[in-house]
């Protein structure tokens, strides 16, 4: 692995950059509404057409064509339809796609369950606490940016040819990733794919589940070439 | 792709204080059946039938709802009184297509004087739902960019600008009621008693912009407001409902239907003055 690091960090710091970036927009994309800059700003984005992976290459689509002809008043239909997409108008606890985990992971779909004290407990280990959120932090956007903020911390490791620490930031992105994030955003994004009404946060969900399904494989790949170095 | 920081929802911080929440404060096991506030059973919103007030689109005023484009249009226009001069200049104002950032510009600077919680836009949706208005959106090509590495990107060059154009159901009762059929019901026929205060109002509106409490000074000079008792706003109140009043700068002025209509009210009065003394006579005769 040590080898295989120093051929190919750069490579390897580009392709964590590139998850920095798409970690850190979803996390923002699930967090709120967004507001009328930050609209130009997803207008300015490059939409790639051949990932290689189906469903991701759909979800860009669905998102260029909606931002491709969204004016000032989709702000608002955006954020009616964040409202009607992660909130809802029910009590029962299936109105709406809830961004929390405990909601899809507690028997009886409730917030602050055992997921969150298990995110928490994550968190914590990794030197992080809340600084402005005020909700569970089983939220989804709080759980994408922790993936950020681990690559992060890989890329500053590679940087300083601490491999031994990019390594275990990686394997706890990839453990993060696998019992977390994936074990209950694919029924959250069914549940959105069933409540939005924009291309937009239809694209978004299509968009987050083949992306984050991907990075996990990509991370166990990383790690097992690690295996086979040692 | 955009660059995405983090914002900054974490502290990072080595010195990490371990108390500061407390995990245990709801616990799962605590919801069981008998507690009152599990809430999983109770009936929802989702649930409630079509006529429950607020649900479906009976509150909305729509082609379907109200039975065609006309009375959806009028029935909108008369349950929003302050915004009625908007909703009709809207639909003046895109006779022939009109650019919705100009729409806003326009709107915006007609509720100065008289703000509102909807903005240019909801205005204009209210209108399409109730089928005065339709918008046009302009088409956009798709756009390809190819980089060196051979990946192809989409990419979104303009900026969208839709049109918003009044329908010919829409101009129709927007001429209807801009004629002045309704404030010539109110002046000269259901409230005509009042026809001589309505012509004071007016003719001091024409000469300068008045104040309410000029109006208020101006109406209690007749004896006919005392019984039963009308102060000036309601005055104010009817003229402006059917677009012959408005208030701008911190006034109330006369519109131009308000000052087409001052001959109209001037004949009714004089009129109405002369008939009066041959009525007593009749009376005392009898």
């Amino acid at each position: 692995m040590a080898t295989e690091l120093t051929q190919d960090t750069q490579e390897i710091i580009e392709l964590f950059e590139s998850r920095v970036n798409m970690y850190g927009l979803l996390s923002r994309l699930f967090r709120s509404e967004i507001d009328l800059d930050e609209l130009h700003e997803l207008q300015k984005m490059h939409f790639p057409t051949a990932t290689g992976n189906a469903m991701i290459d759909e979800g860009y689509r669905d998102l260029y064509e909606y931002l491709k002809v969204a004016w000032e008043d989709s702000v608002t239909e955006l954020r009616i339809d964040y409202v009607r997409t992660f909130i809802g108008h029910g009590v029962n606890g299936y109105s709406a796609a809830y961004p929390f985990e405990s909601v899809y992971t507690s028997e009886r779909r409730l917030l602050m369950q055992g997921a969150r004290k298990e995110v928490l407990a994550e968190f914590r280990k990794n030197h992080l606490k809340k600084d402005k959120w005020t909700e569970g932090e089983d939220h989804i956007a709080l759980e994408l940016e922790f993936i950020q903020r681990l690559s992060m911390r890989t890329i500053e490791a590679l940087k300083k040819d601490d491999e031994d620490d990019a390594i275990e930031q990686i394997r706890r992105q990839y453990e993060f990733l696998q019992a977390h994030i994936n074990n209950w955003l694919p029924m959250m994004t069914a549940d959105m794919l069933k409540f939005s009404q924009t291309g937009f946060y239809q694209g978004l969900a299509k968009l987050a589940l083949a992306y984050t399904e991907d990075d996990e494989g990509v991370l166990r790949e990383l790690l097992e070439s690690v295996e086979e170095e040692e | 792709m955009t660059e995405e920081k983090p914002k900054d929802l974490f502290d990072e911080d080595e010195e990490f204080d371990p108390l500061e929440a407390d995990d245990d404060v709801i616990d799962q096991e605590w919801m069981d059946d008998d507690n009152p506030y599990d809430t999983v059973d109770y009936p929802t919103m989702r649930n409630m039938p079509e006529s429950m007030p607020g649900s479906g689109t009976r509150t909305m005023f729509t082609p379907a709802a109200q039975g065609s484009v006309a009375e959806a249009v009028r029935k909108l226009v008369d349950y929003n009184p302050a915004r009625r001069q908007i909703f009709l200049n809207i639909i003046d104002m895109c006779r022939d297509g009109e650019l919705a950032s100009v729409v806003t510009e326009k709107v915006d600077a007609l509720q100065k004087h008289n703000r509102s919680v909807f903005p240019a836009m909801t205005l204009c949706h209210m209108l399409e739902r109730a089928g005065a208005l339709e918008m046009e959106m302009p088409e956009v090509a798709e756009e390809h960019e190819d980089l060196e590495d051979g990946t192809t990107y989409l990419v979104i060059d303009e900026e969208v600008d839709p049109v918003w154009r009044s329908t010919e159901e829409g101009l129709a009762v927007h001429e209807e009621l801009t004629q002045g059929r309704e404030a010539r019901e109110v002046i000269l026929d259901r409230d005509n008693k009042y026809a001589e205060v309505y012509l004071a109002v007016m003719q001091a509106m024409d000469a300068a912009p008045c104040s309410r409490e000029e109006i208020d000074n101006l109406t209690d000079t007749f004896d006919v407001v005392y019984h039963p008792r009308r102060y000036g706003t309601h005055f104010l109140d009817m003229l402006e409902k059917t677009d012959c009043c408005i208030w701008r700068d911190r006034a109330w002025h006369l519109t131009d239907l308000g000052h087409d209509l001052l001959p109209e009210v001037l004949a009714f009065c004089e009129q109405h003055m002369d008939d009066e003394p041959k009525q007593d006579e009749q009376k005392q005769e009898a």
